[in-house]
């Protein structure tokens, strides 16, 4: 039978365990003694096997079969976890890791077995085992099976198989079976409680029976549990040549099972006590035969149409209560909400120039006015559904990362700890596949440059372990991810030192720049302030790179750092990608977009209340000295031929910063689509693109942050 | 596709061999003609608003709204250093559509047809006093008395970085 459709499940459930294992074997290395965490991790790895014995990846069942009899000795104790250990079972883990990814591309395993990986294993077990006590192997495992069950055993419903009602001809087939020399098993299997899709796993229990023999009854009926009719168990009654062992282990081998129960039975138990023939055990059974009776009279009618269902259950994919959906059908969709969002515009600037024009009566005009400013509602709300279905939170791509540190400051021989806040921050999911590396760069960086050796923090009067922190939270229309640490901060003479060496500034003009100014030089292409080339950092790819990924998604990096206290990278992204709302500015005859995100406010300036620093003009605002800059100028339009009296001034923010932008007239606010100006003309900051307007214009759309 | 081939002789062997033609579209800047090589050709649009994109090279005068894309406008007299376009109701925009660049746009004077030029009819040893980077044409074809100079688009739209 075919197992491709559940491939991506097993893909998505394999990484989630993983993920688990990952975790948990982090928080067991600094807590060995924690119980719970080990059961959490047992049944994890004891999952993981299930699932690829299931689908079939030998090898990978195998390695994790391995580790599982690991951490099995691990919780009785044989053997003690120490960070030898750990280090193979990451090992294992990146190897296991690595079968997923194999599988995801080819639907196939491949061919490495991990020969060395599993003896490391095994000889840790043996070396473990001959320190402890040295006894008792696989029985622990069974152990453990055996008290899962026992807990089962409280629960009711146990041999429910026995219980299934079953019509004349239904018990024909059962005894016709018989005496054709199978032997017939009830089987009722129980799922646990968290999983979360349990018409998967009967589907995959049934697969497993289905080697050994046929399947003649279900309950409840194959439609039912196609459909998820169902709690947390299932009954059906096998025929089959073979022993009973070897089913029971393929069933319990399926991942997610919380245990089975199964026995031989004979048609004769299900012989209905009728009335004219009570027997005694009738009357007690009763009120559970009649509670029973609706799930099996579909049963009944079940076995005639098996066939046909079966293929159904093939071929109809189970829905939970999400959908996948490919990516590129949200970029669709996302566009032609775009081409919406255009020919809606497109209408309001018509209503516009048709009532300025002519002057409709009263009536019809207003009536007019409020179906566009309900299409445009309407549009408004399809825009936010739409962005909210691509937003995924950041947690996958950072949670790989305590992992990273923990094998970093192993490497780096400096006790380290990541902190990360907010990884349930939500980002658009290209950005999201986007921001993995840019972040594992600042990391990696903060370990390797910013925190300091144990002795150094020490005698710094800091605690021994260094702090490296990721927080992530929104912030109007943006999301902010810090990344930083505690450790050594920016040594900002030693990079003038390094800018003055390498040629990019002259020594005088270095005695004026500015702490930010030299920082800035850090996000060169090539330079380095490591004096030794290691394979975390140091080779001066790095930082430029971060900063031009970053800006590629729109958004921008800021440092923040403290000689001796840290450094503090703070990368702020947009939320949306494609659709903004923007206030449209006049310059000359020229429209400009300014992102509304961006602007705090618009001030009307007497042009005598222009002030002078440093030989540039701000304006002072409640408290703020804030600079102008003219975007006539900047952006290279026709001199202006009035003097006015008073400036009109857009006030934009960048983190802590303000610049007032001087412009003509204001025209309004307005959501525009955000459209790529190509790749011929060379990448100008200023303009981060185009968008059309509503009279099939096209107006530029000015990016804020370079104007500071 | 018949009267795209041209029965010639190769000139060693003397037997008749089918030369494939390529299609050109005659465009007029200045008083010369240029030939664009088809296949390259999206559209042809006349002359609509363009928007000016400040602080980009001297040789986009700007961007065009095309069914809703924005699309980049190159004069090609700016590039060929023959000064600003006069604007005419003959002037048309030749909307290219390059693989790795998408659309990009390029003002003529004039576009005066199709014709269809096989390779011996293109001559390609063109001689020169132009620089190497200023040649923007790869060939001269004949077509009667008319010289057609064919553009060289990879060498219009390539961007040497001062």
């Amino acid at each position: 039978m075919d197992v491709g459709q559940y491939l991506d499940i097993f893909i998505d459930e394999a990484n989630e365990h993983i993920q688990a294992l990952s975790d948990n074997i982090m928080i067991l290395e600094k807590e060995p003694e924690n119980k719970d965490v080990i059961n959490e991790i047992f049944r994890a790895a004891h999952s993981l096997k299930g699932m690829a014995g299931t689908m079939g990846f030998k090898k990978m069942q195998h390695l994790t079969h391995d580790m599982e009899n690991v951490f099995s000795e691990i919780r009785n104790d044989t053997i003690k976890v120490n960070s030898n250990l750990i280090d193979i079972l990451f090992d294992c883990l990146d190897a296991i890791e690595a079968y997923v990814d194999t599988i995801k591309q080819t639907s196939n395993e491949g061919d490495e077995d991990n020969a060395a990986l599993i003896k490391r294993l095994n000889d840790f077990l043996a070396d473990g085992k001959d320190a402890g006590d040295g006894s008792g192997e696989p029985a622990p495992s069974e152990d453990a099976k055996a008290e899962e069950q026992a807990k089962e055993e409280a629960a009711d419903a146990k041999d429910a198989y026995r219980q299934i009602r079953l019509e004349e001809n239904d018990i024909k087939t059962l005894e016709e079976n018989q005496s054709s020399g199978m032997n017939l098993y009830g089987f009722t299997v129980h799922v646990q409680k968290e999983c979360m899709l349990k018409a998967a796993r009967a589907f995959l229990v049934y697969k497993a029976v289905e080697d050994f023999g046929e399947i003649l009854i279900y309950s409840p009926s194959s439609q039912d549990i196609e459909d998820e009719k169902f709690d947390l168990a299932f009954s059906f009654i096998l025929a089959s040549p073979q022993e009973l062992d070897p089913i029971k282990k393929a069933v319990e081998i399926v991942s997610e099972i919380e245990s089975v129960d199964c026995d031989k039975v004979t048609p004769d138990m299900f012989r209905i006590p009728d009335a004219s023939a009570e027997t005694e055990a009738a009357p007690a059974e009763a009120p559970k035969e009649e509670a029973k009776a609706p799930a099996s009279a579909p049963a009944a009618k079940a076995p005639a149409k098996k066939d046909a269902k079966k293929k159904q259950t093939v071929n109809k994919p189970v829905t939970a209560r999400t959908v996948r959906v490919d990516i590129e059908k949200l970029d669709a969709l996302m566009n032609q909400v775009s081409e919406l969002i255009i020919a809606k515009n497109s209408l309001v600037a018509l209503s516009a120039q048709e009532t300025a024009s002519n002057g409709q009566d009263q009536g019809t005009r207003q009536t007019f006015q409020e179906q566009i400013e309900y299409l445009e509602r309407i549009t408004t709300t399809l825009h936010e559904s739409v962005m909210k279905v691509r937003m995924v939170p950041i947690e996958n791509t950072v949670n790989k990362f305590p992992r990273m540190i923990r094998d970093l400051s192993r490497r780096l021989k400096k006790p380290m700890e990541l902190v990360m806040t907010g990884e349930d921050t939500e980002l658009d999911r290209t950005v999201v596949d986007q921001i993995g590396d840019p972040l594992q760069h600042l990391l990696r960086n903060s370990a390797d440059h910013g925190i300091e050796a144990p002795e150094v923090r020490k005698a710094a009067g800091k605690p021994e372990t260094g702090q490296i922190f990721l927080n992530a939270y929104q912030e109007g229309n943006n999301v902010i991810i810090q990344v930083g640490d505690d450790g050594a901060g920016i040594d900002t003479e030693a990079v003038k030192q390094k800018a003055i060496e390498r040629g990019l500034v002259s020594e005088e003009d270095a005695e004026n720049l500015t702490k930010k100014d030299i920082i800035d030089f850090l996000f060169m292409p090539s330079f380095s302030m490591s004096k030794v080339v290691t394979d975390i950092s140091g080779r001066g790819v790095g930082l430029d790179v971060v900063k031009s990924n970053i800006e590629a998604l729109g958004g921008d990096v800021e440092v923040k750092s403290e000689l001796g206290k840290g450094s503090t990278f703070t990368i702020r992204l947009p939320l949306t990608l494609a659709i903004i709302q923007a206030l449209m500015v006049q310059v000359r005859d020229e429209k400009y977009a300014i992102a509304l995100a961006s602007i705090m406010n618009i001030e009307n300036i007497a042009v005598s209340d222009i002030k002078y620093v440093q030989a540039k003009e701000v304006i002072y605002l409640r408290g703020l000295v804030i600079p102008l800059v003219h975007l006539d100028e900047v952006l290279d339009c026709k001199p202006r031929e009035d003097k006015p009296d008073n400036l009109i001034v857009v006030i934009v923010k960048k983190g802590e910063s303000y610049a007032g932008l001087v412009v003509d007239s204001l025209i309004g606010q307005q959501e525009i689509v955000i459209k790529s100006l190509g790749k011929v003309m060379d990448n100008n900051k200023m303009i981060s693109g185009a968008t059309i307007l509503g009279d099939g214009d096209v107006a530029m759309i000015l990016d804020s942050n370079a104007m500071f | 596709m018949e009267n795209n081939k041209n029965e010639i002789r190769h000139k060693d062997t003397g037997n008749v061999v089918d030369e494939e033609k390529k299609q050109y579209i005659v465009i007029k800047i200045g008083d010369e003609k240029y030939g664009i090589d088809i296949s390259y050709v999206d559209n042809i649009v006349r002359m609509q608003k363009i928007t000016r994109v400040p602080k980009v090279q001297y040789h986009y005068v700007g961007v065009i709204n095309l069914r809703g894309e924005v699309v980049p406008v190159m004069s090609v007299r700016r590039k060929m250093g023959l000064g600003d376009d006069v604007i005419t109701n003959k002037t048309r925009i030749v909307i290219l559509k390059l693989e790795d660049l998408g659309f990009v746009g390029i003002l003529v004077d004039e576009v005066k047809e199709v014709i269809a030029l096989g390779e011996s009819e293109i001559n390609r040893n063109i001689k020169t006093t132009h620089k190497p980077d200023s040649m923007f044409i790869n060939g001269i074809g004949t077509t009667g008395d008319d010289l057609i100079s064919i553009f060289d688009i990879s060498a219009i739209m390539d961007d040497p970085k001062s």
